[in-house]
C-alpha cells in the first residue's frame, strides 16, 4: 500500500517554502522565506517559519502550516518540562521528539523539519527531518519546495571551517536563489545566528535581497543597439 | 515542498470544459398586444462580477441601420431575444440569428414572422444537438396578427409559446411569483365573478411585476443584480403614452421605422452586492 | 437498564459520514450546510484594534440571511470573526468563550487573546480540518493588542491587518494599498469599512450591511450595521391577498370553549384546638 503523505487536504495552508540551517564552528545559522500560501493566494507574505523551541534551539517549518505549528508547539512544551526538571534540553533530544511525532504519524502529517541549536554536549548542531519521519544529523541542512533548485549551488559552495559572517552570507544567498526560482517561495528572508551567547535575529527585507543573474533586458535592447560580432569561421 | 504526482481518491478532470455559467435572469410577459423583455446585466464566474453591465436582452435588427435610410422598411421591430446562460454562446448565437433574419429579407424581400422566427431558432438550437449552445432563450415580440407574443426554449430547441416564462439563475425564485400573479394560479376567484380573472394584464402592471421580480430576485439571489434592462414591444395600434409617463426609470424609444411595431427600453438600477 | 449509547464514547460521531459518502456515491447529494460566503476583516491601530465583517449568510447561491452577525463574543475585550459553515463557527465561539470564562474565573485574570488563540487552534487541528471555521480573531489584553487568523485546519497567523473568507482578496487589496502603522480610531474604522465594502460590492458571497467592533484596553464597542449600504428598494405593488384567496378541501370547526359549571362544595368542618392553622 502507498501512503498518501505528501498530498495536503483540501484547503490546506500550505508551506510552500525555502529553508535551511548551517552549522559554524561558533553555532548554527537557521533561515528561512516569508511566504505561506493557499493555492495561488498568498495568504501571509511576512511568517516567521523560524519557530522558537528552547533557548538555544529553532526550528524551520515546511509542509502544512497547521500540521507543522501543532508539532513544534507540542516539542517546545516538551522542552520546557525538561528544562524544569534539570538542564537545558540538548538539539539532539528535541530532534528526537520531532522525529517520533513525524516519524509515528507519518500517514497524518505533512512535514518536513529541520532542527538547528546549540547545546553544551556537542556545540551547535543541525537535525534534518524530512517527510517520511528520519533524522539526519548534517552539517548544512536544506528543505522545502524551492530547496531543489538550490542542491547544486550548496553542494558547489559549502566549506567546513566558515566563521559567522561568511555562514550567514552563504545562507542569505543560498535562500535568495531558491526564493528567485521557486514561486512557493518568496517575500523576505529572516535568519537566526544561534550561538553559546545568545540568538541574534536577522531580516533582509524584499528589495534588499542579493540579486544574482537575471537575465537580459531583451525589450530596450534596440536603444543600444550592440553592434554584433563577426562570426567566428573555422579555417 | 511541491506534491509529487501520487494517486489520490478524488477523480480528476482530464479534459478542457468548454462551458461556463455566467448567471444572471431574464423573463417575458406577453400582454393582449404588447410583450415585455427583461434581463439583469451582471455577468459573474463562480463568486467574481465579470462586468456590471452586459446586455442579455437584443433586438433582432439594428446593425443595419446605419446603411440604410430611416424609413427602410426590412428591420424588424416585432422581435426581441434574451440569451441567458453561458455568455459566449449566448452572444454567438445572438449573432447567428440575425444574420438569418438578414439573409431571409434578402432572399424573401419582407420580415420574418415572429412564429417563423421560434421555429427557426428551433432547427439552429437543434443543428447542435451533441454540443449544444448553452444558453436558454426567450423570444418576445409581436404576431402578425398583432397579439403579444412570448417563446421559451430549452439549450436543444423544445420551445413553447406561452403568457410568461422566468429562466436563468434566479428561475425557479421568479417562475412561481409569475405564476401567482400572472396565471392567478393557487388562487381563488372571487366568488360570483363570471369568468374569474383576465387573461391579459395591462401594460403597468406587468412593468411594476417586472420590476418586483428583479429586485426581489437581487434580494435573494447572488447572482442577480446591477442593472435591469427592459424592453417593451408595442403592437401597431397601441398608445405609448402611458408608458412614457412612467416614473423614476429611464425610458428610451428605440424603434427603427416609423409605420410598424415601437420598441421601448427601460433601464432601471438594481443592487449591486 | 442502560442503553447502548452509555458505552460510546465522548465527542462526534463520524459514522453518519461512512453512510453519506456511500450515498453520495449512489447520487444523492448532501444537504448543503449555510455558508458565510464571507467577507471579516481585523486591523490593529494606535490604542487597539478594529474587527469588521459583511451581514450576508447564503446557502449555495441563495441568500440565506440578509443581516446575519458574523462577530461573535469570546470574551468583554476579545471578539471573533467567523467566516466558512455557519454552525460551526458559531458552535467552535461559544464553546471557546465558555472555555475562557470559566478559565478566567479559575485564574482570576483578565483573559488573553493568545490563550483563545491556542485553545482554537488546538481544537480546529484536532478535527481536522473537518470543522470549517476559519476565524479573525482580535482583543487586547495587559500585553497590548492583538491580532490572529485561525484556518480550518488549525494554522494560525500573526499580521498588523488580515482578512478571511470568500472576500478576503478584494478586502486584503484594500489594506495593501492603504493600511499603515499607528493609525487613529477613526481612519482604522474607516479602512475597515472600505475592505468590507470592497468584500461586500465585488464577492458574491459578500453582501448586506458593514458591521463593525472597536476594542481598545478598557472598552469595546460594538457598531452593529455601522453602514448600511443596501437597503431594499421600495416594492411597485403590494401582495396582500384577499380573504378567501386560498382554497380548501374540507371544512370543519370546532369550538374550543367548554362549558364548565360549578358546584360549590361544603365548607371543611373545623374541629376544635386540632385544626392545622394555616393563616
Amino acid at each position: 500500500m502507498q501512503v498518501d503523505i505528501q498530498q495536503l487536504k483540501k484547503g490546506e495552508v500550505n508551506l510552500g517554502t525555502s529553508i535551511m540551517a548551517v552549522q559554524f564552528d561558533g553555532g548554527v545559522v537557521v533561515g528561512a522565506d516569508s511566504r505561506t500560501t493557499m493555492g495561488s493566494y498568498i495568504a501571509n507574505r511576512v511568517t516567521d517559519k523560524l519557530t522558537h523551541i528552547h533557548d538555544r534551539i529553532y526550528c524551520c517549518r515546511s509542509g502544512s502550516a497547521a500540521d507543522t505549528q501543532a508539532i513544534a508547539d507540542h516539542v517546545h512544551r516538551y522542552c520546557q518540562m525538561v528544562s524544569q526538571q534539570g538542564d537545558a534540553p540538548s538539539v539532539h533530544t528535541a530532534a528526537t521528539v520531532f522525529q517520533k511525532l513525524c516519524y509515528e504519524n507519518k500517514d497524518a502529517l505533512s512535514a518536513g523539519i529541520i532542527v538547528g541549536g546549540w547545546d553544551k554536549e556537542v556545540g551547535p548542531s543541525v537535525y534534518n527531518i524530512p517527510l517520511g519521519g528520519g533524522l539526519f544529523r548534517q552539517p548544512w541542512a536544506i528543505g522545502g519546495s524551492g530547496s531543489t533548485y538550490v542542491y547544486g549551488y550548496c553542494d558547489a559552495t559549502y566549506q567546513e571551517g566558515w566563521g559567522r559572517d561568511e555562514t550567514v552570507n552563504f545562507v542569505k544567498n543560498t535562500l535568495a536563489l531558491a526564493m528567485s526560482r521557486d514561486g512557493s517561495s518568496g517575500g523576505t528572508i529572516r535568519m537566526c545566528v544561534i550561538t553559546e551567547d545568545g540568538v541574534e535575529r536577522l531580516f533582509i527585507p524584499g528589495n534588499e535581497l542579493p540579486r544574482f543573474w537575471e537575465g537580459k533586458d531583451v525589450l530596450s535592447a534596440s536603444e543600444r543597439t550592440p553592434v554584433p560580432e563577426p562570426m567566428a569561421v573555422e579555417v | 515542498m511541491a506534491p509529487p504526482q501520487s494517486h489520490s481518491e478524488q477523480p480528476m478532470q482530464r479534459h478542457f470544459n468548454p462551458y461556463s455559467e455566467n448567471g444572471g435572469t431574464i423573463l417575458a410577459i406577453a400582454g393582449a398586444d404588447f410583450s415585455v423583455i427583461a434581463g439583469d446585466t451582471r455577468q459573474t464566474e463562480g463568486f467574481n462580477i465579470q462586468t456590471r453591465y452586459a446586455p442579455k436582452v437584443f433586438r433582432l435588427s439594428v446593425h443595419l441601420r446605419v446603411f440604410y435610410s430611416f424609413r427602410y422598411s426590412g428591420i424588424t421591430d416585432k422581435a426581441v431575444l434574451a440569451v441567458n446562460g453561458f455568455a459566449a454562446d449566448g452572444n454567438m448565437f445572438v449573432k447567428k440569428v440575425k444574420q438569418r433574419l438578414e439573409w431571409y429579407r434578402h432572399a424573401h424581400a419582407k420580415d420574418m414572422p415572429l412564429r417563423a422566427i421560434a421555429r427557426l431558432i428551433q432547427t439552429m438550437l437543434y443543428a447542435q444537438r451533441f454540443f449544444p449552445y448553452y444558453v436558454y432563450n426567450i423570444l418576445g415580440g409581436i404576431e402578425d396578427d398583432g397579439s403579444g407574443a412570448v417563446y421559451s426554449f430549452d439549450p436543444v430547441g423544445s420551445y413553447e409559446r406561452e403568457t410568461c416564462r422566468a429562466a436563468g439563475a434566479a428561475q425557479s425564485l421568479v417562475q412561481p411569483f409569475l405564476d401567482n400573479q400572472i396565471y392567478f394560479k393557487n388562487q381563488q376567484p372571487l366568488p360570483g365573478v363570471a369568468g374569474g380573472y383576465p387573461v391579459h394584464l395591462p401594460l403597468e402592471r406587468v412593468l411594476s411585476l417586472v420590476t418586483d421580480s428583479f429586485t426581489s430576485a437581487t434580494e435573494r439571489h447572488i447572482e442577480v443584480g446591477d442593472g435591469l434592462e427592459v424592453y417593451v414591444v408595442l403592437a401597431k395600434n397601441h398608445s405609448p403614452q402611458r408608458l412614457e409617463a412612467l416614473s423614476g426609470a429611464h425610458v428610451r424609444e428605440v424603434t427603427s421605422h416609423t409605420d410598424g411595431e415601437r420598441v421601448f427600453v427601460i433601464q432601471q438600477d438594481l443592487k449591486k452586492d | 437498564m442502560v442503553g447502548d449509547s452509555f458505552y460510546k464514547g465522548a465527542g462526534f460521531d463520524f459514522s453518519n459520514h461512512i453512510r453519506n459518502t456511500y450515498l453520495q456515491e449512489k447520487g444523492l447529494p448532501l444537504p448543503k450546510a449555510t455558508s458565510t460566503g464571507t467577507t471579516i476583516v481585523g486591523c490593529l491601530y494606535k490604542d487597539g484594534v478594529v474587527l469588521g465583517a459583511d451581514t450576508r449568510a447564503t446557502e449555495g447561491n441563495i441568500v440565506a440571511d440578509k443581516n446575519c452577525e458574523k462577530i461573535h463574543y469570546i470574551s468583554d475585550n476579545i471578539r471573533c470573526c467567523g467566516a466558512g459553515t455557519a454552525a460551526d463557527t458559531e458552535f467552535t465561539t461559544a464553546l471557546i468563550s465558555s472555555q475562557m470564562e470559566l478559565h478566567a474565573l479559575s485564574t482570576g485574570r483578565t483573559p488573553r487573546v493568545v490563550t483563545a488563540m491556542t485553545m482554537l487552534k488546538q481544537m480546529l487541528f484536532k478535527y481536522q480540518g473537518h470543522i470549517g471555521a476559519a476565524l479573525v480573531l482580535g482583543g487586547v489584553d495587559t500585553t497590548g493588542a492583538h491580532l490572529f487568523t485561525v484556518a480550518p485546519h488549525g494554522s494560525t497567523d500573526k499580521l498588523p491587518y488580515v482578512t478571511m473568507g470568500s472576500g478576503s482578496l478584494a478586502a486584503m487589496a484594500v489594506f495593501e494599498s492603504s493600511w499603515r502603522p499607528n493609525m487613529e480610531r477613526q481612519e482604522a474604522l474607516n479602512l475597515v469599512v472600505t475592505a468590507i465594502s470592497a468584500g461586500i460590492f465585488n464577492d458574491l458571497g459578500s453582501g448586506s450591511n458593514v458591521d463593525a467592533c472597536v476594542i481598545t484596553k478598557d472598552h469595546t464597542e460594538t457598531l452593529r450595521n455601522y453602514r448600511r449600504p443596501n437597503e431594499r428598494a421600495q416594492k411597485e405593488n403590494t401582495y396582500k391577498f384577499r380573504r378567501g384567496t386560498t382554497a380548501w378541501t374540507k371544512e370543519s370547526v370546532r369550538s374550543f370553549v367548554v362549558d364548565e359549571t360549578t358546584t360549590p362544595m361544603a365548607p371543611p368542618v373545623t374541629v376544635g384546638g386540632d385544626a392545622m392553622d394555616i393563616s
